[in-house]
């Protein structure tokens, strides 16, 4: 990496400046307050200067020249005119040539509003058009995808949406097509525009030519009042504003924060925000009488819930109860689980982690944990996780960029195919269950490993390990990242796929930790002022609860915001778990599959709905805010949650999520001095925990775990896919549609030897499941590995413990 | 002072059955400055080319030994030798490759070894299948005799020559575009700065990019000197350089001259003057790109490199198209930027759109629906293409292509306005809408 | 995924020959265009599929370069496609009345190919024969110092003798006249259909490739 750069001295319209040498001079005037007009100019993508549009003078030895600002980095001594004669004249000149192919279509469009072409036109533009020729004409909107639709009429071929496909999200799948005044922005014949990443084009398009399906005819950008949040999707916490009209949310769009998405979204947090106002939400608190629910007061709800609840207490004692979930909300809510079932109930049975099940005291204590920021200039990336392109898909993005733009050596080993494979350089694959065996190789640089165990060497290195798929224990995780612990210039990020886990288990909602990073058993004043006496022995994790209700030893189970017969590996015996409880309540904004068995069914304030704080998975702590109103008589879990404990007679004394903040801050040493005030003003970009001089509380030690050998059988690679059944999806119109549905993913040469290829049906049978499916092939998988997403829609649960069989053609 | 020798056309006027031929060329002293190279040296080689003063020939005249001098130090690095030749009127590559091409291959292999080249490639416009065929036959030849491949003549020295033939795209004879097309890649050129050919250039490794006729010459420089060469013509454009004539002309056709005659001498004797004894009424001294030139101003001055900058135009390819009294310059205008409309990237707005437009506005015209107005939009298009409307051209373009159609536009307003008025004239006034050409 | 055509065995020799001669596989993607064209007598979808495949690209990117050049038709072209020049060189020398001449004799416009899909006309800018003007390629071999009757006779030709196989000096015999330069070199080489008559020939595979 380069030394900072030497500063230098420009002149701009007359002004002296100062400015890091190599800078553009579009950035740099902007900066100064010199707003120079651009349309293919984007800060976050290389510079083109094809649209011309930032013409300006400069004085060179050549005397004086029009240059493109956006490609023009700054030198000393450089004098530059944006506004003289010569460059209005070329501006508008530009402006007058853009508008020469451009319909007048405005008041219909999209972008009208908020079109920076209408902006420019408005105060950079000739009065009339000179143009008395025929316009360009093209087909009207056409859908490149089942998200985006193209106008090419209005399209002024910025090249933006087909930069930032290639060199962004790596999906070049749209693209100039034709030459000279008939070039087009098109996809190839019959192949859309499938990536996971197009809603950006639709952002970053500076006119109306790209646009998204959800949004179309929605809205017009002067109804819509606007907010900033923090995506509620995916850990690494992306910032967005939320644009709402008449209480109704409209839309996501991308902001620029440096440290985390850098105004991307994926497609499936822009689009998401659907589920928001789905007719699905449940509006009213839910009691099982005679089999059926039917509605209830929340009066009365809360005083059968916390009856139920205390009832089972006093039969069976505290530790009959578990709770799981808690990851999908706010900060604030996880807290309030998290005292809830500590001071309340009395057990520390409960869990936030539902599919990722990796030791919460590693995700929070792994020491030297890596920042998003540290990809920026790390040398070698070694990434031992799910697919990002899938599970992290903001991480995904900056991990390409770093090992695309940034020269890092990017090593990534997983059992199948990622997103990332095409950037990195070197990629191993391996049967699930044999991961021990490859890290093993990998850290004696055996034969074919030996580039990568030298590539390791050279820091600084950043390791991202979570669970690669499923099937496969969560201890292997950890074994990496005890490996990566000795290595040179480390920082390790440990990952998991839920928004806010970290967040969760930052409050403790986690069988072994208390709200700050600290173990159970290590609870101090004032926590211990504020909730009283805290059991120290371990609960049970989410596996260990759904084991105890199917056994009798658990009798009651709350569900915050979980849905564990869709979401955790083993549904079907989730299901079985949930049937055997003697009591169960959920928490929720749908009835997925899991609320539909509870006893009672509380309906949940959500995003947009209610504001708080969530916390990323380098430990980001970011605001979330509200600017609709929940359905309904939605609430809130922790008011729920507060209003049982009264109802309980054991008041946990939370007021509102306000106050939670200020108790968080001050039962918590990582959060100390992080108020929301902190956040909304000085702090927009988020601030990391622990931060200032804080020091992680808890340390801990990642073990050479021991990894079960599976049978030598086939082996099974069950992971995620960014589009699933889960319920958020469900209830997102543009969204439900794109779930992949089932396959079978086989190497080469196991499809070879079942004599089928890709596209042809093969039936997989999993314990006593089966399905028919077509094929993928996949050259990554070892050659007794079958992939098989997870939670695809019309699939019952599988589960993944079960021995696998796949035989070539459907059902007879 | 005689004649001086030819040196590009010697061997097919001597040989016009088999000047193709390795045989002829090595019985004609063919490959022996090769050898006079390998010997030679790097620097050395370098040193007879800018002594010679050799001046590019694909357009912009840039000192090719000047050039070869900007090489930046990192290796890999490549040569790519421009034989896309597709500015109208321009013919010579084509004669060069056809009827001598060892003698380019000669010249590819001496420019390799002198900017330390192990990989040279020649891109040849996809509409020269025969040169292509030529040159590729030449270069088999080459390799069979050891002039190229590994361990070259035993100097230790290796070369690789690809012949690459291009897919129809006036614009890939520009330099960078080029280089994007031999990568695989629309061929839209890069923006200089930062992407110059020898520190930026295929694959990002240093690049020089020549003309197919600069390098016909290096193998003559090499056999007798680069003062000889020098010592050819004016001081400023040395040497023997191709002309090719077209248009109303007698005997068009390409003629290997020394700079320093007149005009009038170049149309009327060398070219045999004007076809059906009609009148000249103007003239491109330099391919489709350059401003004309007319009989009452220029038909005395030099051809010479400086005296054709001075007067407002270029050598450029050094294509000179001719016309006589009886062509509508509207119409031969409107030819000329269509080509150029037709061939633009389309990356950049102003030449994308611009050229288009110019385009439509003649077109109207020469329909019979010309308005008042549209002189001055002609010329206040133009001046949104390359402000100013001077030669050579300010730029709000990406490369030269969007101001080269600013020429024949420039050149009519300038030159025959009375028949740019009358063409407006003709018009009626009935509105039409000039649908654009696909 | 789209199932990917594989080629004759011959072209898919060619193409990894091809490949091998680039520094960068990505550099074989105009020859490879060539190859896919020769194997179906145009640019189809499915030949830009191949092409993307061997050089690791996504279609769309393919299409995006095809797409830039004008000698890779995407519609299905007729047995010779007859391309007259009307640059400034050849209009000045009677070049539109050629091309009026062959798509007369064609009995189409330029732009389209006949009923009984033999001769595809269009007009082209300059192809570098401006001294022989006004010239036309019958696939891509030159024809010089034509008048519209010899482009006419030219069409006519075509139609009734559908040679397999297009020898420009023959041609250039039959119906040229002025050319560019002096032409002594008998040329042997024949176009076979409406792409150039060029094959890279098999030279050393080049050192040092990455
Ligand atoms: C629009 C445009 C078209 C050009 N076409 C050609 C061409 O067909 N052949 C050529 O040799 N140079 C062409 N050039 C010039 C090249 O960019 C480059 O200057 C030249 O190949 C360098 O070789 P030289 O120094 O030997 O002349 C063109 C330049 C421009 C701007
Ligand atoms: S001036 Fe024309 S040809 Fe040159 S880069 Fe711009 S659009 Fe392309
Ligand atoms: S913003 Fe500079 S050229 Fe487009």
């Amino acid at each position: 990496m380069s030394d900072a750069p030497e500063s230098v001295k420009i002149t701009i319209n007359g002004v002296e400046i100062e400015a890091p040498a190599g800078e553009m001079l579009i950035k740099v005037a902007e900066e100064h307050g010199t707003y120079i007009p651009r349309f293919c100019w984007h800060p976050r993508m290389k510079p083109v200067g094809l649209c011309r549009m930032c013409l300006v003078e400069v004085e060179t030895p050549r005397g004086v020249v029009l240059v493109p600002s956006c490609v023009q980095p700054v030198a000393d001594g450089m004098i530059v005119e944006t506004a003289s004669p010569v460059a209005l004249k070329a501006q508008e000149g530009v402006l007058e040539f853009l508008l020469v192919n451009h319909p007048l279509d405005c008041p219909v469009c999209d972008r009208g509003g908020e079109c920076p072409l209408q902006d420019q036109v408005m105060s950079y533009g000739p009065g009339e058009s000179r143009f008395v020729e025929e316009k360009r004409h093209y087909e009207k909107p056409v859908p490149i995808s089942d998200l985006v639709l193209l106008d090419r009429e209005r399209c002024i071929l910025c090249a933006r949406c087909v930069r930032f496909s290639d060199e962004i999200s790596g999906d070049p799948l749209i693209e100039f097509q034709g030459r000279g005044n008939t070039t087009e922005i098109f996809t190839f014949p019959n192949e859309p525009f499938a990536s996971y990443f197009s809603g950006n084009t639709v952002q970053i398009c500076p006119v109306g030519a790209l646009t998204a399906a959800p949004y179309r005819f929605r809205a017009r950008p002067w109804d819509l009042q606007t907010i900033e949040s923090t995506s509620p999707f995916h850990t690494e916490g992306s910032r967005i504003t939320v644009h709402a009209s008449q209480n109704q949310v409209m839309r996501f769009l991308g902001v620029d924060n440096g440290p985390t998405n850098q105004g991307w979204l994926s497609d499936k947090e822009r689009f998401g925000f659907e589920f928001i106002g789905s007719p699905g939400r449940l509006r009213t608190p839910m009691i099982r009488e005679n089999g059926e629910l039917r509605e209830a007061s929340w009066g009365e709800a809360l005083i059968f819930v916390a009856e139920r609840l205390k009832e089972i207490i006093e039969r069976s004692g505290p530790d009959a109860v578990g709770a799981i979930g808690g990851a999908q909300g706010t900060n604030e809510d996880a807290y309030a689980l998290s005292k809830f079932m500590r001071a309340a109930v009395g057990t520390n049975n409960l869990d936030a982690q539902l599919d990722d099940g990796l030791n919460p005291d590693f995700l929070v204590g792994v020491g030297s944990r890596a920042r998003i920021d540290d990809l920026e200039t790390a040398n070698t990336i070694l990434v031992w996780s799910a697919d990002l392109k899938e599970e992290n898909p903001i991480l995904y993005l900056r991990v390409r960029r770093a090992a695309q733009e940034l020269g890092a050596t990017l090593i990534v080993v997983h059992p199948a195919r990622t997103g990332l494979d095409d950037v990195a350089a070197h990629k191993f694959g391996y049967r699930p269950g044999d991961g021990s065996d490859l890290l093993a190789d990998l850290a004696a640089g055996k034969d074919g490993f030996a580039a990568a165990r030298d590539a390791l060497q050279e820091g600084p290195l950043v390791v991202i390990v979570g669970r690669t798929g499923l099937a496969e224990s969560g201890g292997l995780a950890e074994a990496v990242a005890s490996f990566a612990g000795d290595l040179p210039g480390v920082s390790i990020m440990p990952i998991v796929r839920r928004a806010n886990t970290f967040g969760a288990l930052d409050m403790g909602v986690a069988p072994s930790l208390l709200p700050g990073r600290i173990p159970a058993r290590g609870a101090e004043a004032p926590l211990v002022e504020l909730w009283g006496a805290i059991p120290v022995s371990r609960g049970l994790d989410t596996v260990g609860m759904l084991a105890g209700l199917r056994s009798g030893e658990l009798k009651a189970l709350i569900m915050v915001g979980a849905d564990p017969v869709r979401d955790v590996a083993s549904g079907s015996r989730a299901a079985e778990a949930i049937g055997a409880a003697e009591f169960t309540v959920a928490f929720d904004l749908f009835l997925t599959d899991s609320a539909a068995m509870a006893d009672v069914v509380l309906p949940a304030e959500g995003f947009a709905e209610k504001e708080g704080t969530v916390t990323n998975l380098e430990g980001r702590v970011q605001k979330v805010n509200r600017i609709v109103p929940g359905p309904g008589q939605a609430r809130p879990d922790w008011s729920i949650l507060d209003g049982i404990a009264e109802a309980m007679g054991s008041p946990i004394g939370l007021q509102s999520a306000e106050t939670i903040a200020k108790e968080i801050a001050t039962v918590a040493t990582a959060y100390e001095g992080i108020t929301w005030d902190l956040l909304e003003w000085e702090a927009r970009e988020g601030a990391v925990v622990p931060h200032g001089d804080a020091q992680q509380p808890l340390e801990y030690v990642a073990v050479n775990a021991e990894q079960p050998q599976q049978t030598k059988g086939l082996g099974l690679h069950l992971a995620r896919t960014l589009y699933d059944d889960g319920s958020a999806m469900r209830h997102s119109l543009s969204l439900a549609k794109l779930a992949p549905g089932m396959s079978a993913g086989l190497s080469p040469d196991h499809a070879a030897d079942l004599g089928v290829e890709a596209g042809n049906q093969v039936t997989v049978s999993i314990g006593n499941v089966s399905f028919t499916c077509p094929v993928r092939i996949d050259p990554s998988l070892s050659n007794r590995t079958v992939a098989i997403p997870f939670n695809q829609p019309g699939i019952e649960t599988l589960d993944a413990a079960a021995p696998i069989s796949v035989v070539a053609g459907g059902p007879s | 002072m005689s004649e001086p020798p030819l040196i590009l056309t010697a061997r097919m006027h001597a040989h016009p059955e088999t000047s193709h031929t390795i045989a002829t060329f090595e019985a004609t002293g063919g490959y022996t400055a090769l050898r006079t190279a390998l010997d030679m040296g790097r620097e050395a080689i370098v040193e007879e080319v800018k002594a010679a003063n050799l001046r590019g020939r694909g357009g912009a005249g840039f000192p090719a030994g000047v050039k070869w001098g900007f090489l930046a130090p990192a290796r890999p690095a490549y040569l790519v030798v421009n034989g896309d030749e597709s500015e109208p009127g321009t013919f010579k590559d084509r004669q060069l490759m056809e009827r001598d091409p060892h003698q380019l291959v000669e010249g590819t292999i001496i420019s390799s070894l002198a900017n330390e080249v192990n990989h040279a490639f020649i891109y040849i416009r996809g509409e020269y299948p025969k040169p292509a065929r030529r040159v590729q036959a030449a270069v088999d030849e080459a390799y069979s005799a050891g002039y190229l491949g590994t361990n070259i003549l035993g100097s230790g020295y290796d070369l690789e020559l690809t012949v690459h033939l291009g897919g129809g795209a006036y614009i890939c004879g520009e330099e960078t575009a080029l280089l994007n097309s031999l990568e695989g890649r629309r061929g839209e050129p890069r923006l200089k700065p930062p992407f110059f050919p020898a520190v930026r250039g295929l694959y990002m490794a240093p690049t020089i990019v020549n003309n197919i006729e600069t390098l016909c010459n290096i193998a003559w420089i090499i056999n007798n000197g680069g003062n000889a060469y020098s010592a050819i013509g004016p001081e400023d454009s040395p040497g023997r350089r191709m002309c090719s004539i077209s248009g109303h002309v007698n005997r068009p056709g390409n003629y290997e001259i020394v700079e320093g005659i007149t005009w009038r001498e170049l149309i009327y004797e060398v070219a045999g003057g004007i076809r059906d004894g009609n009148e000249l009424k103007a003239w491109v001294p330099g391919g489709a790109s350059a401003p004309w030139f007319v009989p009452g101003e220029h038909l005395d001055t030099e051809v010479t490199k400086a005296a054709i900058d001075s007067n407002g135009s270029m050598t450029g390819s050094g294509a000179v198209i001719v016309m006589d009294h009886t062509t509508d310059m509207v119409a031969a205008a409107e030819r000329l930027v269509r080509f150029f409309a037709h061939e633009s990237c389309g990356q950049c707005t102003p030449c994308r759109e611009g050229t288009t437009w110019l385009d439509m506005i003649l077109r109207r015209m020469l329909a019979g629906h010309g308005r008042a107005t549209d002189p001055d939009v002609l010329y206040d298009v133009s001046d949104n293409i390359s402000p100013g409307v001077t030669w050579p051209p300010k730029m709000t373009t990406i490369c030269p292509l969007g101001p080269s159609a600013v020429s024949p536009v420039a050149s009519l307003l300038k030159h025959f306005p009375e028949e740019v008025a009358a063409a407006v004239e003709r018009g009626t006034q009935v509105p039409v809408s000039i649908g654009m050409r696909v | 995924m789209t199932d990917i055509a594989q080629w004759s065995q011959e072209a898919e020799a060619l193409a990894e020959a091809v490949i091998a001669k680039y520094p960068q596989k990505r550099s074989a993607l105009m020859p490879l265009l060539y190859i896919a064209v020769r194997e179906d007598g145009y640019l189809t979808e499915s030949g830009m599929r191949r092409v993307a495949a061997l050089v690791d690209l996504e279609p769309a990117q393919v299409s995006s370069v095809a797409t830039f050049y004008s000698m890779y038709k995407r519609q299905p072209v007729g047995k010779y496609l007859v391309s007259v020049c009307t640059s400034i060189s050849c209009w000045l020398l009677g070049g539109d009345e050629v091309l009026e001449a062959v798509e007369s004799a064609a009995g189409v416009p330029a732009g389209a190919t006949d009923e009984s899909g033999v001769v595809s006309p269009e007009h082209v800018e300059c192809i570098g024969a401006c001294g022989g003007a006004p010239a036309v390629q019958v696939n891509y071999e030159l024809i010089e110092g034509l008048t519209p009757q010899k482009a006419t006779e030219l069409v006519e030709w075509l139609n009734a003798a559908q040679p397999e196989t297009l020898n420009g000096d023959e041609m250039q015999a039959l119906f040229g006249g002025q050319r560019s330069f002096d032409w002594a070199i008998h040329e042997t080489d024949s176009a076979t259909g409406p792409y150039p008559a060029f094959q890279p020939h098999g030279t050393v595979a080049p050192q040092g490739r990455s």
